[in-house]
């Protein structure tokens, strides 16, 4: 069990020999990073294969001991700081999964990154995130967790930012760093506040706490939520979803490690870790319900009116997040999960061909695409097949966890929520359908480009992905997960209290196969064949259709509340800083001196019977006050 | 009959005249003499209160003794200083030794 320590180890220590060394290496190094997460991968199989042996284990040690001191009129109990790590079937999943994107993803970035400047900083950097995520992932403390929270968010911003010399690339790993810190300051007071009432940074502790009744159901709803705020932000849920489709400027592979294993998924796993905590404060969990549905739902409607495919599948993954937190809201632990991880092949995969797709045409206008399948067939078979894995494709893995997602919200949500998730799984098929028959169908729009396939190191992990994006979901049946030496299926191996078997309810797969045929083929009617026209869908939708263009103005109603408001405050602030603090205080004290010794001076005459009557003087007056305070 | 009181007198005249002396003297010199005078009236008092108040009369003359001793050294000292003065500067009169200012 103390061996998954080095599943972080490792590519922390890759990071390390980069950044030290990286310059004097030969290609940057690159075979570090890649084989530093690949020795990683290859290490996640013995801690799996302990982890269904042995059960979940945990190990830690202590981090910080202060022992108990006790003085007069002071007392302290003493301190202690344990970091550990824990693995349970939650971490060990995400441990596969971040391993094997990470590495695939690399292995791409060869291809995809060759003759960059800064190749081995490229690698480095994806160490780094690598290793956060994979420490987040296994720590058992909040504390720890949190450090690796922020190591996440700083490799983001190193990454997204990777071509900083383009403005828009550096505003936008800005305004990811920015954004995501808003909701970790809300992460951080909430783990002060649990740690506050229970005394413990512990995960699983305070998880007992809340089971035991022993935390104030007002203040365990407070932290749930502000623990909430942190996975709002780092998986772009409204309101803070306005950096993941800006943090396309940086390059595609960093998109694709971002959207489907390091950054996006550290918020839903946070909620999963803390499941203990929101199944215990009902307010919390409705909260995050409301969240996820609207999210879905909002973010869907913008992926289907923006023309860039990066963005597209950006908005794509915000909705399909906003799936995992409604899942989570709905008790759905199993089905949250089993999502997020068909979902992280898949959209690794697209964001992989997206990738090969601008490498191969130098633009990321869906509208200057069309009719690629032929140009680049790897390319466009491995998207199309992620692409409909989203849409709920039958027999596709995405088909299978979108319907556990519609299970859970069938049985513990009301009828309404039910029928607006429905609607969410509609709007996911039709922008993905939109995307894959833009790009890949119909017939070429732009003669000017001359689209080429990718080197095999790009389209080889394509292919791995692909076929991991079409098997995935059959880990959710018995005999498939027996076979690989699980207990069952899926929802057996991981699961929140009770285990979850697999089932298929008749009714709600003929709703999301109709609606996954309605989303595919009305938008191949739409783009492909023609027999509906896009302008009048959209001319129909009207004041809709326009709000969603303008991505309903959240942007701009941040930026205004930026200059009105934040900009407003922080002028006031820097007015007093520069005015009361800086000119009276600090300048006013250094004339304030100049000014007294100025005055001073004239004091000392040099002439020697002053000072000897100032002294005669000083005398008679100490001997006269002496005598007065002595009395009589 | 001579009490402590006229000890005390004297001291106090003593002192007073050297203090004058000093504050009112522009020679350097004579500042330098007023000052043993000064410090000779302190002398006065420590054995007069030595032969009437305490019990042991050595421990004031063992002080007028340190007090002499260091009067020398200063005197010693202080004509040094005078004696430079006036070399650098062809005057003792301390109205002229005015460096030491803004």
């Amino acid at each position: 069990m103390e061996s998954a320590w080095l599943l972080a180890l490792l590519p922390l220590a890759a990071f390390l020999l980069l950044v030290l060394g990286g310059r004097r290496l030969p290609g940057g190094g690159w075979y570090l990073a890649v084989g530093a997460i690949g020795a990683a991968f290859l290490l996640w199989w013995p801690v799996m294969g302990d982890l269904l042996a042995r059960g979940p284990g945990a190990f830690s040690f202590s981090w910080l001991a202060l022992p108990p001191l006790q003085a007069t009129g002071f007392a302290f109990p003493g301190f202690e700081l344990r970091f550990g790590l824990v693995v349970d079937p939650l971490a060990a999943l995400m441990l596969g999964i971040v391993t094997l994107v990470a590495l695939l993803v690399q292995i791409y970035s060869l291809g995809y990154m060759r003759g960059d400047r800064r190749f081995g900083w490229y690698f480095a950097a994806h160490s780094l995130f690598a290793a956060a995520m994979l420490a987040l992932v296994l720590a058992d403390n909040y504390l720890l967790l949190y450090f690796a929270w922020e190591l996440v968010g700083l490799c983001s911003y190193l990454l997204i930012g990777f071509w900083y010399e383009r403005r828009s690339a550096a505003e936008a790993a800005k305004k990811a760093f920015i954004t995501t810190r808003v909701g970790d300051v809300g992460l951080l007071i909430g783990i002060l506040l649990l740690w506050r009432a229970t005394g413990t940074f512990e995960i699983s502790a305070i998880g007992h706490a809340a089971e035991s009744g022993t935390l104030d159901p007002g203040l365990l709803t407070l932290g749930a939520l502000l623990v909430f705020a942190g996975a709002i932000g780092k998986s772009a849920q409204f309101p803070l979803h306005v950096w993941l489709p800006d943090a396309m400027e940086g390059p595609t592979p960093v998109s694709a490690l971002i959207h489907a294993a390091t950054m996006v998924a550290a918020g839903v796993y946070l909620v999963a870790r803390s499941f203990t905590l929101f199944v215990h404060a009902p307010g919390a969990l409705a909260v995050v319900t409301a969240v996820g549905l609207f999210t879905a739902l909002l973010a869907g409607t913008l992926a289907l009116v923006n023309n860039d495919i990066k963005r597209v599948l950006a908005y794509s993954t915000v909705s399909q997040l906003g799936f995992m937190m409604l899942a989570l809201g709905s008790l759905g632990l199993t089905a949250a999960m089993f999502h997020l991880y068909t979902h992280a092949f898949a959209k690794a995969l697209l964001f992989l061909a997206a990738g090969s797709v601008i490498h191969g045409l130098g633009t990321q206008d869906i509208w200057r695409m069309g009719g690629l399948l032929r140009r680049m067939p790897l390319t466009g078979v491995t998207f199309t097949i992620g692409a409909l894995a989203l849409a709920g494709f039958p027999l596709l893995s995405g088909f299978f966890s979108k319907d556990e997602i519609l299970k859970v919200v069938a049985e513990h949500q009301n009828p309404a929520v039910l029928a607006l998730t429905a609607l969410g799984a509609l709007v996911s098929a039709l922008y993905m359908g939109r995307v894959t028959w833009v790009v890949f169908f119909g017939r070429p729009r732009d003669h000017e480009l001359h689209p080429h396939e990718s080197p095999f190191v790009m389209t080889v992990p394509l292919l791995i992905l692909a076929t991991l994006t079409v098997v995935a979901g059959y880990v959710a049946l018995d005999p498939v997960g027996q076979s690989l030496g699980l207990h069952g299926g899926f929802g057996e191996f991981l699961y929140h209290e009770h285990p979850e078997p697999f089932s298929l309810n008749g009714g709600l797969v003929v709703l999301s196969l109709a609606l996954a045929a309605a989303g595919l083929g009305g938008t191949w009617l739409a783009y492909v064949q023609g027999g509906i026209s896009p302008s009048s869908v959209a001319a129909r939708f009207g004041v809709l259709y326009r709000w969603a263009a303008a991505k309903y103005y959240v942007d701009e109603l941040y930026q205004a509340i930026i200059d009105r408001v934040v900009l407003v405050l922080a002028g006031g602030v820097a007015w007093f800083d520069r005015h009361v603090v800086n000119d009276a205080g600090v300048d006013g004290t250094g004339r304030a001196t100049v000014w007294a010794g100025f005055v001073l001076k004239f004091q000392q005459t040099g002439k020697f019977y002053n000072y000897a009557i100032a002294m005669i003087v000083g005398i008679v007056v100490l001997s006269v006050l002496a005598g007065a305070l002595k009395g009589p | 009959m001579i009490e402590l009181q006229h000890f005390l007198a004297l001291g106090a005249v003593l002192f007073a005249t050297g203090l004058y002396g000093v504050l009112a003297r522009r020679n350097a010199i004579l500042v330098l003499m007023s000052v043993e005078l000064m410090l000779n009236a302190v002398n006065v008092n420590l054995i007069a209160f030595a032969t009437f108040v305490g019990s042991d009369r050595f421990l004031g003359q063992v002080f007028a003794v340190f007090v002499i001793c260091i009067a020398a050294a200063e005197a010693g000292l202080g004509l040094a200083i005078v004696l430079r003065a006036n070399r650098n500067r062809g005057t003792i009169n301390l109205d002229e030794f005015d460096l030491l200012k803004w």
